[in-house]
């Protein structure tokens, strides 16, 4: 099935795989996920409910009390068996490398996983045995796993027809803002997965701190110790410090690259659910109709309504600003504008007059989900990925800003609000990581509306016709 | 927005904190605020020049040499003008009966004095009436004539205030601020008119610097119909107390507007009573002298000294690491006041410390004081507070009069008292009879892994954090300790670490004493801990007997779970029941001792306020009274 | 099966959505720790009381001695009946906290929408007519601009250089002057320009790429080969397309920004308005500040929803009220 794609439109090329090795296409796999599911919610809520307090299998006599991890993990290799493992061995040969490739990358990760929680029991570092002192930590596997979503969803494809690539890559040059920014986006990106593993997070040196950066310079009113050059009562900057220190000294240079791995853990993270979610329930919504679009949308205006920063501060705030929780919280509530937007879209585009040709022709409504809408409402998604991802960025440095982000990490917006009461001083502190964001922003908007131009195949069409 | 937080964090010890803004009488008038509005020690961002300031070391904090008023005959100053100050977030309540913050505190001194104060010598300065007593057991306090409430209230006599502590502040539903000042034991009686008598269940001839009797004018008439239908709600939301519409002549301001998250505005009130008292200075004869006072709710600290920088306002708490940008600049300068409050490192004595390993070495003397060696306590004065502070070694400020000049303060974290060599040999003496031992510079656990402490600090405060971070680095370099830092918010803390929770059966236990110290070291809080930078306390030099529940091992307070090696109840008993200054320094001064050589907790350092003035505020003062004339401040243009 | 009637189910529907959010941030609330009540404790702990007959009373003071459900019924139906309590932070009834809040974050969020929504669509199809040309690319660095600096960080730099270097803008807000006047205008220039640039950006994109569909459209090409004049074929024929999928992403961004941005923005510039005393109100954990700021968004949010369904349907009358 794979090597029939000569298409040079993105809509064919990989959503047949995807769906053909779907659970769905097979009930009983579907209902025995389901039904192990249910089970074992039924099994986490007795534990929360009933047995709260003592081992979840006491009343069998098994003294074994279930953590959090156990049952996540427990959730995952279920996840994995059926929607992975089952579907691939039930095609096997037929299988596209897309899919094969992300159910043995999964699977390997999930090995890892299993080490690291059980064998080791998060004791000593992940890597500890090959001498790396590296700990991996659970939003790493998160991360982890939405990487791998990426690489064999949207840039394998893109290598796997070479054809179709090198024409979006055409039309995309023709846009240059557009270039640059996916420069500096992958930049950003390949320092923050890479740097953090080799570069150690800087000390606090409080006799250092207000350093400026290189070539600027700070009234000797502020630092305590001047690095470099000292003159008429201004401290110069050196390239121990290329972009200042903060009010505890640290270097600035060093904590905006810790930050880059933050800022990608957020966007690949967050985006995954949301986008997940998103998508699904507005393509369900607009095409399933009646009570289960009713039911849907209606959730949907319900979490829309919800004033959700009241909500992101009062959970935060409650449960302490944990990098983690902040993800799973911005994933699990910012999918709805998606759901939204692809829905309308689905719809408006329903309208149209190949869609209906298309369902007249008797072609199943699954079908047609999967081979016309979602390609076609894959430029709204697209648009909506990249006005999504600067959002979860600036809504992490938004609460940083009001105290409540994560101190103990070095977010970009960590590092502003660091900065902000110092800022008629040693601007740098907050300039470096707020320029750093700035651009970082700037570059999705730029891709957004290039990516937009170059899949947008209905307007591409028209021009062509 | 973050000091917010901190600060109410620290508002929890409420009676520690009410001390704090009443230590002298008008610091409720302005350096509270000032220093409120700094932040305190919430979110001073350290940095700046290495200036030892020469303020501190040359002037005199307790302000002794200029006590007395300076009659020089010359011309009193214009009246004219507003004075606009600036707070950090804006107010819950200026009923003086229910507010328990320092910065309302404050405000509500504006308009209404409290009935009497400290001034620059640690002089008992009388206000709505005076303290005096033959036997520092039955004391008198006596109103002077024409002090009125508005109408129909009529004058301040005893009688309000026999009224208000017998029946508002003794009573079990009311739950007033002061409470606890007011026991059953103490027996309150109206003598005459303006006379009333407190007798005391003992003996304390430091009654009036315990602040105890510290207590607002309220009519007796506002009172009664709350107090007859026992109406909580209705007393907390009354009008009147909440706009200080009743002050009558009793402060220099009247308070014309509250806007609640914009700004309170008063204006000068022409009959203040401190005009018309004799013996004082006399600047008060005309006071006030700004024509409006305005108290601008401001929350981000850089606006607040930007407004203060060009003018908009008058006077602005300011982070360590702008003082030498305000002394420098033109229309502004800087005073630096000494501070009782320090910044401890509490140690987690109790059975659900020390989580890294069999035992419990922070109850060792030896051990304690070897990581008392550990930290560098004048390079977190000079590093984190930019030179703004001082090294805290004993219960006392250096400037106190209680202090012992004399006496032998071990002065653990300085000098020979300080490095890997005094650290780890103490350390080593410790662990000599345990499974603890050195594996070349670290120290490991029976399990031959490196001893880890967890330290948890508030999330809100950058110095809090700083000094985490010095901690951490400080112990692994001189004590071959890892440190892991976990940041924390203020109430979860105090719920699952800092409370016990309390045993089913307390009679069990030899002791249990409330939450704070439900019991003897078995009785553990929810969560495990090691150590905690969170709550600053009081070191009260007016009147340091009042420290003793920090010390003793049964008292109220004691989350930590300390259990002295000394006689801490013997000697804080003989300190406060003594009948000379004499004895009481006598005991104060081996207590001092005492507490240097034990390190119940990390002493580290006291930081002083600095706070920033425009040029021209003529008044203000570097001593630790600062603010207690607040009403003869005035403009020098 | 009407407008009206459509309308009469969203509004019955918009209580039924209050009711939802107000109980989950009622229970959210009360899973909390009171900070009132640690207070309380610990204020007794430290006079050497009983601090659990110290936090009985402060319960009993705030009335969190009643059940659960008891409270929940009691301040369900306040909600409705409009009772929305006291505050214990201010110290006054909710309701008038929240007037007054309302009152300042009005004065700037009034001209902030209106600018927005008018200018963000015109930038929009502006440079979606001269796609690629200098002007297009002009409009796009100004929007993008403004679309990617946040907010907050923009604010605080324009403050500085504008309020505490050059003295042109005041750095306090001042409640005093009145609303029309020179004074509030130039106290206020700052907060509505940083707002404006920050969410004209994502209006201006979307609408720019979905007229740029419409450009192409064969009924475009028609009116243009019958003459039709280019004014008027982009007002009517492709300003009104785009406003289908535009009107979804518009409302739901502004409110998302008119929360978000709102609090930040009143927290840099100090204006006490909404934003600033929802955040205080959670801080201090005040429930009744908390569910009436709560109840405030959510009905602007349903009724905005409502606002944009109806316009949805009003701009493309494919889509008739019977099939929802």
């Amino acid at each position: 099935m794979a090597t029939k794609n000569t298409s040079e439109r993105f809509d064919t090329v990989d959503w047949d795989e995807i769906a053909a090795n779907a659970p769905d296409g097979n009930g009983t796999s579907t209902r025995a996920y389901l039904a192990a599911l249910g089970l074992l919610a039924v099994l986490f809520v007795y534990d929360l409910v009933v047995a709260s307090g003592e081992a979840t299998f006491a009343a069998v006599g098994v003294s074994y009390d279930v953590p959090l991890f156990h049952w996540v993990l427990a959730f995952s290799l279920l996840s994995f068996a059926f929607l992975g493992l089952l579907p691939l061995v039930r095609n096997r040969g037929h299988a596209s490398a897309n899919f094969a490739g992300i159910v043995v990358a999964t699977g390997a990760m999930l090995a890892v996983i299993i080490y690291d929680g059980i064998y080791l029991a998060n004791a000593v570092p992940t890597f500890s045995a090959i001498g790396w002192n590296y700990d991996v930590t659970g939003l790493d596997y998160l991360f982890g796993f939405s990487l791998l979503v990426f690489a064999f969803y949207a840039a394998l494809p893109l290598y796997q027809n070479p054809r179709m690539t090198s024409y979006y890559w055409s039309e995309f040059r023709k846009n240059r803002p557009a270039m640059v920014s996916l420069v500096f986006l992958a930049f950003i990106f390949g320092v923050g997965i890479v740097g953090p593993l080799f570069i150690n997070y800087p000390e606090a040196e409080f006799f250092r701190k207000y350093q400026p950066p290189v070539f600027a310079t700070v009234s000797m009113n502020f630092v305590l110790e001047c690095v470099g050059q000292q003159a008429n009562g201004v401290c110069h900057g050196t390239w121990d410090y290329p972009l200042g220190t903060t009010n505890q000294g640290r270097d600035i240079l060093t904590m905006i690259i810790y930050g880059m791995q933050i800022s990608a853990k957020i966007a690949f993270v967050t985006t995954l659910i949301a986008i997940g979610v998103g998508t699904a329930v507005g393509t369900i919504s607009a095409y399933a109709g009646g009570l289960v679009d009713e039911v849907l949308m209606r959730y949907v205006d319900i979490m829309q309504s919800f004033p959700t920063l009241i909500l992101y501060l009062l959970i935060l705030y409650i449960f302490g600003a944990d990098l983690t929780l902040f993800i799973l919280l911005l994933g699990f509530f910012s999918w709805s504008g998606t759901a939204r937007y692809v829905r309308s879209n689905a719809l408006a585009k329903s309208q149209e007059e190949y869609i209906k040709a298309v369902q007249l022709s008797g072609a199943s409504l699954y079908r047609i989900i999967r081979r016309h809408i979602i390609p076609n409402t894959a430029s709204s998604i697209v648009t909506d990925l990249t006005l999504l991802i600067p959002a979860f960025l600036l809504a992490e440095a938004q609460l940083a800003f009001l105290g409540l982000g994560d101190s103990e990490i070095a977010s970009w917006g960590v590092l502003i609000s660091v900065g902000r009461n110092d800022l008629s001083f040693a601007p740098w502190i907050t300039l470096a990581p707020g320029i750093v964001l700035f651009f970082t922003i700037l570059a999705f908007a730029f891709i957004g509306d290039a990516a937009l131009d170059a899949l947008d195949p209905e307007a591409q069409a028209e021009a062509e016709s | 927005m973050s000091r917010n937080i901190e600060r109410r964090d620290d508002n929890r010890h409420k009676k520690i904190d009410r001390r704090a803004w009443l230590k002298g009488i008008g610091v409720a008038g302005a350096a509270a605020l000032a220093g409120c509005s700094s932040g305190g020690d919430g979110e001073d961002t350290p940095g700046g020049n290495d200036t030892q300031t020469d303020s501190t070391d040359t002037s005199d904090p307790l302000g002794t040499t200029q006590g007395t008023s300076t009659d020089d005959g010359s011309e009193l100053p214009e009246v004219g003008g507003t004075y606009t100050t600036a707070i950090g977030n804006s107010l819950g309540t200026l009923n003086p009966l229910y507010n328990t913050e320092s910065t309302a505190g404050g405000v509500i001194g504006y308009a209404l004095d409290g009935s009497y104060g400290f001034k620059p010598g640690s002089e008992y300065f009388p206000r709505i009436f005076d303290l005096s007593s033959e036997d520092n057991k039955t004391w008198t306090a006596t109103i002077p004539e024409g002090l009125t409430f508005s109408d129909p209230y009529g004058e301040v006599t005893a009688e309000d205030f026999v009224y208000q502590i017998n029946e508002v502040q003794k009573s079990e539903w009311a739950g007033t601020a002061d409470a606890a000042s007011w026991t059953e034991e103490m027996t309150i009686e109206e003598k005459s008119k303006y006379e009333f008598t407190i007798e005391l269940p003992q003996v304390n001839p430091l009654y009036p610097a315990s602040y105890d009797p510290y207590i607002y004018p309220v009519p007796k008439a506002l009172m009664e119909p709350y107090v007859e239908e026992e109406d909580v709600e209705g007393f907390q939301q009354d009008e009147e107390l909440l706009n200080l519409s009743f002050t009558g002549n009793l402060g220099a301001y009247k308070l014309e507007e509250w806007d609640k998250n914009a700004k309170i505005t008063f204006t000068r009130n022409e009959d203040y009573y401190l005009r018309n008292v004799d013996g004082i200075d006399r600047r008060f004869s005309n006071a006030p002298y700004f024509e409006n006072l305005e108290v601008r709710v401001v929350p981000e600290q850089s606006s607040r000294l930007g407004a203060l920088k060009n003018g908009e306002i008058d006077t602005a708490g300011l982070p360590k690491n702008r003082v030498n940008e305000f002394k420098n600049n033109d229309g502004t300068y800087v005073n630096v006041v000494p501070q009782p409050y320090n910044r401890v490192m509490a140690y987690n004595h109790r059975d659900n410390g020390w989580t890294t390993g069999p035992g419990n070495l922070f109850r060792n003397k030896k051990f304690r004081q070897g990581i008392g060696c550990a930290i560098d306590k004048q390079a977190i004065a000079d590093g984190i507070y930019n030179g703004y502070a001082k090294p805290h070694y004993t219960w006392q400020p250096e400037w106190s009069k209680w202090y012992p000049d004399n006496a032998d303060i071990k002065q653990f974290g300085s000098g020979d008292l300080y490095g890997k060599e005094a650290t780890q040999s103490r350390i080593e003496e410790a662990i000599s009879d345990t499974d603890y031992s050195y594996d070349g510079d670290q120290l490991v656990n029976p399990d031959g892994n490196q001893v880890e402490l967890s330290l948890y600090y508030t999330t809100t405060s950058s110095t809090n954090k700083s000094i985490a971070q010095f901690v951490k680095q400080e112990f692994a370099k001189n004590a071959g300790i890892n440190v892991k830092l976990e940041q924390i918010q203020g109430t979860t803390f105090r719920d699952k670490y800092w409370v016990q929770e309390t045993p089913e059966n307390p009679d069990e236990y030899e002791w249990s004493n409330g939450g704070y110290n439900a019991g003897p070291y078995e009785v553990t809080s929810s969560e495990s801990w090691d150590m905690s930078i969170v709550y600053g306390l009081n070191t009260y030099p007016l009147n340091p007997t009042t420290a003793d529940v920090f010390f003793m091992k049964d008292s109220y307070y004691n989350p930590y779970g300390y259990q002295p090696e000394w006689n801490a109840k013997e000697l804080f008993n003989q300190a406060s029941t003594a009948e000379t200054e004499e004895d009481v320094q006598e005991a104060l001064t081996e207590i001092f001792v005492n507490v240097a050589d034990s390190q119940p907790m990390g002493m580290l350092v006291f930081a002083d306020d600095t706070i920033g003035y425009r040029t021209g505020i003529e008044g203000p003062e570097e001593n630790f009274f600062n603010g207690w004339n607040f009403s003869t401040w005035y403009r020098n243009e | 099966m009407g407008l009206g009637w459509y309308i009469t189910r969203r509004v019955a529907w918009t209580f039924v959505v209050t009711l939802i959010i107000v109980s989950v941030t009622f229970i959210l609330l009360s899973a909390a720790p009171n900070p009132e009540v640690a207070k309380a404790a610990t204020q007794a702990a430290l006079q050497g009381d009983n601090p659990a007959e110290a936090e009985e009373r402060i319960r009993m003071i705030r009335g969190l001695d009643k059940p659960f459900t008891e409270r929940y019924l009691e301040y369900v139906t306040g909600v409705y009946t409009l009772n929305w309590g006291w505050s214990t932070m201010n110290n006054e009834p909710v309701t008038k906290s929240v007037f007054e809040a309302l009152y300042y974050t009005a004065q700037y969020s009034i001209p902030w929408t209106l600018l927005t929504i008018t200018l963000g669509p015109i930038a929009g199809l502006y440079s979606a007519a001269s796609q690629y040309s200098w002007k297009d690319h002009v409009a796009t660095g100004i929007t993008f601009f403004g679309y990617a600096i946040p907010n907050f960080f923009f604010g605080i730099v324009l403050l500085l250089i504008f309020g505490v270097q050059l003295g042109w803008v005041p750095v306090l807000y001042n409640t005093d002057v009145p609303v029309f006047s020179l004074a509030n205008a130039k106290q206020l220039f700052l907060p509505i320009f940083v707002l404006v640039t920050g969410s004209i950006g994502g209006i201006m994109r979307v609408s720019r790429n979905e007229s740029s569909e419409y450009m192409n459209a064969d009924f475009v090409k028609t009116a243009k080969a019958k003459g039709v004049s280019r004014y008027r074929i982009y007002a009517r024929h492709v300003l009104r397309p785009t406003m289908v999928p535009l009107s979804t992403t518009m409302v739901g961004q502004l409110l998302a920004l008119f929360v978000g941005s709102s609090l930040l923005v009143e927290i840099v510039f100090g204006i006490p308005g909404i934003g600033r005393l929802s955040y205080a109100a959670i801080i201090a954990q005040d429930t009744s500040v908390v569910l009436g700021f709560t109840l405030f968004f959510t009905f602007l949010a349903t009724i905005s929803n409502l606002l944009q369904d109806i316009v949805y349907t009003v701009l493309d009358p494919r889509i008739s009220f019977d099939d929802r």
